[in-house]
């Protein structure tokens, strides 16, 4: 049976890199005719302080978005598991965000931004708030983050749900018995227990933030000015619209390797901490 | 046995679907009539085509046209390119895109066709300078043209007793007069970047010659040295704007300069239908934004907004430039420029909207030129960095960056 998924997922995952990674070596356009051209945009890449900034912000947007998205989908994960009223509503409620499309979310939110909170900040006074923060270079990556942190927490409550599900209850029992307080019981029973999801989590969502796209696209479209370009956008735009797939495919090779190696370097150190 | 069978039936009734719906793209319906794509950049023009594919559709029954005019259409259409998969006909702006897509030969050669010599030669030839001098030929036909220009609240425009400026000079006072009186001079939509193009273009049209591109290409001239006077006007303009000038998107500002929250606004004539939509009452003038201080000179920017073209290898092409002659026929291009407040391309139709007054004598004497960022290289995405440009505000710096950009994508 493993025959069939593996021609399938050769054809329509493993060819089309390939051939990405083919293309980066010549001056392909996306069509026409195309020569071999070496490592020239490879080294083009190194000298493009275009991308230089893109991969700037979007490692500066990741790993703000992913310690932010780990704080809160765990608090709520604990919260969800605490003895409460309607726990499976509110379960299902706290999903509802990874449901719905990142675009329409995105969307959302670029109208709050611009209509809902000037007003709010110009009836408040507060100079700051008084306009459209994603028209502010040094303010539009927050409402990024806010949009994309909003929606990635649902997925990763589910996972440290998961995690705190499997926690016995009677070791609670055991600390409280000895006197251990609220903190004390975090630190020593629940986060040692959950490290594995909290590994995962880490690296899922440094990986998921790495390669943001949608939430820039309903917000800012990468500005204002370069401001908020990340990677991805940059490979997008430059590779379909501007006519340099080969260039933008090299890009985009480069940016597979240090996805991947920060994965391994995340994994490594996450599971050495784990044991 | 009978769930089996029932299985069998339901795979296969499947799969049928399937590849019916693969194939009903390539072959012909089943009753004999031809489907062609039209695919369209514009949104805003959706209902016009649809109006004129009905009145098509009912003159050729056999013809199904259907319109696709998807967001971000450019990319969309380069992706289709990409796969080999281009709609059968294209209306598509007249600018880098069109360029690439005519020296990539996959558009048709309509040097030969009879309906090529109805179009101006002027626009004609705005279009073929993109396509460049590696591929002869005519691959797009000029259908609708635009124009840049400075629209203009007449009811407030007469309150505050103005006269339309003819000179630059006239025009920075006419902006004074504005502000001092309390009212908001230009509305400024730059959370979208591309409309800070509209001011860079009248600006950089006028300023920096037609040559500009040809030249720079060639190494003989950089922005550094034609567009420093563009650069400075533009942030002269930039000082009338409102409060939120980069947080304010195009469609809302619409509809804000529609609510008479402005007394001029930098767009081109295809925001006037977007404006009149969100406040029908509405009373506009436009003139051309006067860059020198000499009246003569100050030309209108007016470029091809509107340009079929069809695919080189499209199975339906006699269908499709049946489509083409029906939309280029003088009645459907009155249609379309009177819905679309457009200008035509087609020799001998001409827009009488009153809403025009104040440029139609450009169209009249010649006094136009075309969109200086349309030969732009594509790569470079001018509108981010004006767009940065008019946060930082640093003259030298972002001309630099200009050159530099420019350089880098074409050394790609």
């Amino acid at each position: 049976m493993a025959v069939p998924g593996f021609v399938l997922f050769f054809i329509f995952h493993t060819y089309p890199a390939l051939q990405g990674i083919f293309y980066s070596f010549t001056d392909w356009k996306g069509y026409g005719n195309w020569e071999f051209v070496g490592l020239k945009n490879y080294l083009n890449v190194f000298k493009d302080d275009r991308a230089l900034d893109a991969y700037l912000f979007t490692f500066k947007f990741a790993i703000i978005s992913t310690i932010l998205v780990n704080i809160f989908s765990l608090l709520i994960a604990m919260g969800l598991n605490a003895k409460i009223k309607f726990q499976k509503t509110l379960r299902a409620i706290f999903f509802l965000p990874y449901i719905l499309s990142i675009l329409i979310v995105g969307f959302i939110f670029n109208f709050m931004f611009s209509h809902l909170l000037p007003q709010i900040g110009g009836n408040l006074g507060i100079e700051m708030l008084a306009k459209n923060i994603l028209g502010d270079p040094n303010l539009a990556w927050i409402g990024i983050v806010i949009v994309a942190v909003w929606q990635a927490v649902a997925f990763n409550t589910i996972l440290y749900l998961a995690g705190l599900v499997t926690i016995p209850e009677d070791l609670y029992e055991a600390a409280s018995i000895d006197g251990a307080g609220v903190w004390r019981k975090f630190w020593n029973i629940t986060f040692p227990l959950i490290a594995p999801f909290f590994t995962i989590n880490m690296v899922l969502a440094m990986k998921n933030f790495l390669m943001v796209f949608d939430q820039i696209v309903a917000l800012t479209g990468g500005g204002p000015g370069k401001s908020t370009e990340s990677i991805s956008l940059l490979i997008y735009r430059g590779g379909f619209e501007g006519g340099e797939f080969a260039y933008q495919s090299a890009n985009a090779v480069i940016y597979f390797i240090v996805i991947v190696l920060i994965s391994i370097i995340q994994l490594r150190f996450l599971e050495k901490r784990e044991g | 046995m009978f769930k089996k069978i029932a299985m069998g039936i339901t795979a296969v009734a499947l799969s049928a679907t399937v590849l019916a719906g693969c194939g009903s793209s390539d072959e012909g319906n089943a009753d004999g009539t031809v489907t062609l794509e039209l695919f369209s950049n514009k949104s805003e023009s959706i209902d016009t085509y649809k109006g004129l594919i009905a009145k098509f559709e009912e003159e050729n029954p056999d013809i199904k046209v259907k319109i696709d005019a998807p967001p971000e259409a450019e990319t969309v259409l380069k992706t289709r390119l990409t796969k080999n998969d281009l709609p059968d006909i294209m209306s598509i702006g007249g600018n880098a895109t069109y360029g690439e897509l005519g020296r990539a030969g996959v558009l048709h050669d309509f040097s030969e066709e009879e309906v090529t010599s109805t179009v101006q030669p002027s626009y004609l030839d705005m279009a073929n300078r993109l396509v460049g001098p590696e591929a002869e030929g005519v691959y797009g036909l000029p259908y609708a043209t635009n124009a840049n220009a400075v629209i203009y609240n007449k009811a407030k425009f007469d309150e505050l007793g103005l006269t339309v400026p003819t000179t630059w000079d006239e025009f920075v006072a006419t902006l004074e007069t504005v502000k001092e009186a309390g009212e908001t001079p230009i509305y400024f939509t730059l959370k979208d970047a591309w409309t800070g193009m509209i001011a860079w273009n009248s600006l950089g049209g006028n300023l920096a010659g037609e040559d500009f591109a040809e030249k720079k290409n060639a190494g003989e001239t950089s922005f550094e040295d034609r567009y420093p006077e563009v650069a400075e006007k533009m942030l002269k303009l930039i000082e009338f704007g409102h409060k939120d000038n980069m947080g304010v998107s195009y469609g809302d500002g619409n509809n804000a300069f529609a609510n008479g929250e402005a007394v001029f606004y930098l767009q081109g004539n295809w925001a006037i239908p977007e404006i009149l939509k969100a406040n029908p009452d509405l009373e506009l003038g436009v003139f051309a934004l006067p860059v020198t201080n000499d009246p003569a000179q100050n030309k209108l920017v007016s470029g091809v907004d509107v340009l079929l073209t069809i695919n080189e290898d499209t199975k339906y092409k006699e269908e499709a430039m049946k489509f083409i002659e029906f939309m280029m026929a003088n009645e459907n291009a009155t249609t379309y420029i009177n819905e679309q407040k457009a200008f035509s391309a087609i020799e001998g139709v001409f827009q009488e909207d009153p809403v025009f007054e104040g440029i139609k004598t450009n169209f009249e004497t010649g006094a136009i030129t075309s969109f200086p960022d349309h030969y732009y290289p594509a790569g470079m995405g001018a509108e981010n960095l004006v767009q940065e440009f008019l946060i930082n505000q640093d003259i030298e710096a972002f001309l630099k960056k200009m050159d530099s950009e420019w350089d880098k994508v074409n050394n790609r």
